[in-house]
Order: C-alpha cells, then sequence, then structure tokens
C-alpha cells in the first residue's frame, strides 16, 4: 500500500463514501436512541446531536453492564446459595 | 384481468386497481424494519444463547479465582468476551474484545506481540507510529470538524473502531449497542433469577431501556 494517495485514485465506488450512505447509517442509529426515536423530527435533528447522543448513550450502557457486573460479582461471592440458584436459572432458561 | 385496462372500465376497475395502487403504496410507507444483524440481537434465542455462555463463564471464572473474590471488573471482562464470542466475529468490535484478552495473556509471558494485518488493526500497546499516520478521518462528506470531532469520541468508546473510517464506525456502533442491550437484558434477567429464584419467567424488564 502506497498511502492514501493512490488509493483516492481508484474506483470512485470504494473509497468514496456517498453522503445519502452517510446519511442513512446516522438515521439507523438514530432509530436505536431511546432520546431521539419518540420524537423524530427527521430534519431538525442533526448529524453532530445524533452522534452526541450516540456517545452519551454508549456511555450510560457502559456504565449500566458495569453496575450488574458488580452486582453479579457480590453475588458470586455467597458460594453455596449461589451455585444452586444459578443451576436452577439455568434449568429455568 | 380486469386490473389490465384501467381506463376503459372505469366503474369497477378503477376501485380494484386503486386499492391496488393503495395496497402497494400502504406497504411503501411501512416503516423500514431493522437489518437482520440488528434483529438478532433482539431475538429471544440469542439472549438465552447468551446468558448460557455467561452462566457457564462465570462459573469458570468463580473456579478460576476461588480466593480473592472475583471483583466487578473481571466479572465485566467476562462478560464482554461473552458477548463478543456470541458475535460470532462478524463485527470488528468482537474481533478487538477477543484479540484484547488474547493480548493480555500473551502479555503474561512478555512476548513481543507482532501486529497482525489479520485482525483489523486493534489498538496496540508497542504504539506503532506506522498506524498512526492512518489516524486522520477519510471523511469525504460532512467535513464539519463538529461532526468529526464527535465521531472520534465514538470511535474511542466502541472497542476496535479508533483507527477507521466514518461508515464504518457507524456501522460497528449500532451492532455494538444492539448487542450491549441484549447484554443487559440478559445480565439483569441473570440477577432477578439468581435473587429471587422463586419467581422464574421474569424478564428484566424493570429496565431503563424497555
Amino acid at each position: 500500500m502506497s498511502g492514501r494517495r493512490s488509493r483516492s485514485r481508484q474506483v470512485s465506488g470504494t473509497s468514496r463514501i456517498s453522503e445519502e450512505q452517510i446519511n442513512d447509517l446516522i438515521i439507523k442509529l438514530q432509530q436505536l436512541l431511546p432520546e431521539l426515536r419518540d420524537s423524530r423530527r427527521s430534519d431538525k435533528v442533526s448529524a453532530a446531536r445524533v452522534l452526541q447522543e450516540t456517545c452519551n448513550y454508549i456511555r450510560n450502557l457502559h456504565r449500566e453492564v458495569d453496575d450488574l457486573s458488580e452486582r453479579l460479582s457480590e453475588l458470586l461471592a455467597n458460594t453455596d446459595t449461589a451455585q444452586a440458584a444459578l443451576i436452577r436459572s439455568l434449568l429455568t432458561l | 384481468m380486469d386490473s389490465i385496462s384501467p381506463l376503459s372500465n372505469q366503474t369497477t376497475t378503477t376501485t380494484s386497481s386503486s386499492s391496488d395502487l393503495s395496497r402497494r403504496k400502504r406497504r411503501k410507507k411501512s416503516p423500514p424494519s431493522p437489518p437482520p444483524s440488528l434483529e438478532k440481537w433482539r431475538s429471544e434465542k440469542q439472549q438465552q444463547i447468551y446468558s448460557t455462555k455467561l452462566v457457564h463463564a462465570l462459573r469458570e471464572l468463580r473456579i478460576s479465582q476461588p480466593s480473592p473474590n472475583p471483583n466487578g471488573r473481571a466479572v465485566r471482562e467476562v462478560a464482554d468476551r461473552a458477548l463478543a464470542v456470541a458475535a460470532r466475529g462478524r463485527t470488528l468490535w468482537s474481533r478487538a474484545i477477543l484479540s484484547k484478552a488474547v493480548k493480555l495473556k500473551f502479555r503474561k509471558h512478555k512476548r513481543q506481540r507482532i501486529a497482525n494485518p489479520a485482525l483489523t488493526q486493534p489498538v496496540i500497546a508497542t504504539g506503532s507510529l506506522r498506524s498512526k499516520k492512518q489516524t486522520v478521518m477519510r471523511i469525504k462528506a460532512k467535513g464539519l470538524p463538529a461532526v468529526q470531532r464527535k465521531v472520534k469520541v465514538l470511535s474511542r468508546l466502541v472497542p476496535g473502531c479508533r483507527k477507521q473510517t466514518l461508515p464504518v464506525v457507524l456501522e460497528e456502533t449500532t451492532d455494538y449497542i444492539a448487542a450491549m442491550e441484549m447484554q443487559i437484558r440478559a445480565m439483569t434477567a441473570l440477577l432477578s433469577a439468581v435473587s429471587s429464584p422463586t419467581e422464574h419467567e421474569e424478564e428484566g424488564q424493570t429496565h431503563v431501556l424497555g
């Protein structure tokens, strides 16, 4: 790979990403966000806003997973009851 | 047979053709369903597969770390690794999570890790300068600095996307968010099943994500 210069001269289909494609991806992302999904004024929500909300949402999700992990680890600390309960939950899932 | 020439019989055929058109129009107006990859993360089956993997992995964790009780960090890593396995290696973030776990094992043996081009550029501890040249986001459209900054922040949040182009980052983000939502649902369900085992069939619905 001789660098980006040669790549940009290639066929436009591979290196140039269309604006529409990016917009589609951002719309798809917007529909995943609980905040922006319900009040979908598609024209007024800018790409920057969608990205900002996405960052916040991912940070929230990380925090929730960390919190759940903490609780699970506390649960694992109690040996016998946790083992039996885990096995039971595995059977009922 | 009647709907072929709508111009001739305007009494009966127009109704059928208009209903055809309206049916067609209605189909087009229906909101686009989420792509199959995102649907996968919402299915019950996927959640059950993940929960099973998670339970097995947690049990192994307890066996491997008996005396220091596993802390939240270890559980988080186990959960993330199980999630990455559930993704079946089709996404960047899952491969990045798995390669991170493998790298920690090698670091213990103090082996110098050579950048493997097959694993698409995970963050390498040796800090090779060659990959730093490609840090510039190749955004042809949307050259706004605000958007670029946010995409860069976003790419740091999603594992394995630090040096990726804009559409790749967006694509990975959608899958990552759907996967994390499933992870949270599964862990919540597991917690509630374990802490109150008498009520089985309890889905983790007390949850923000809803």
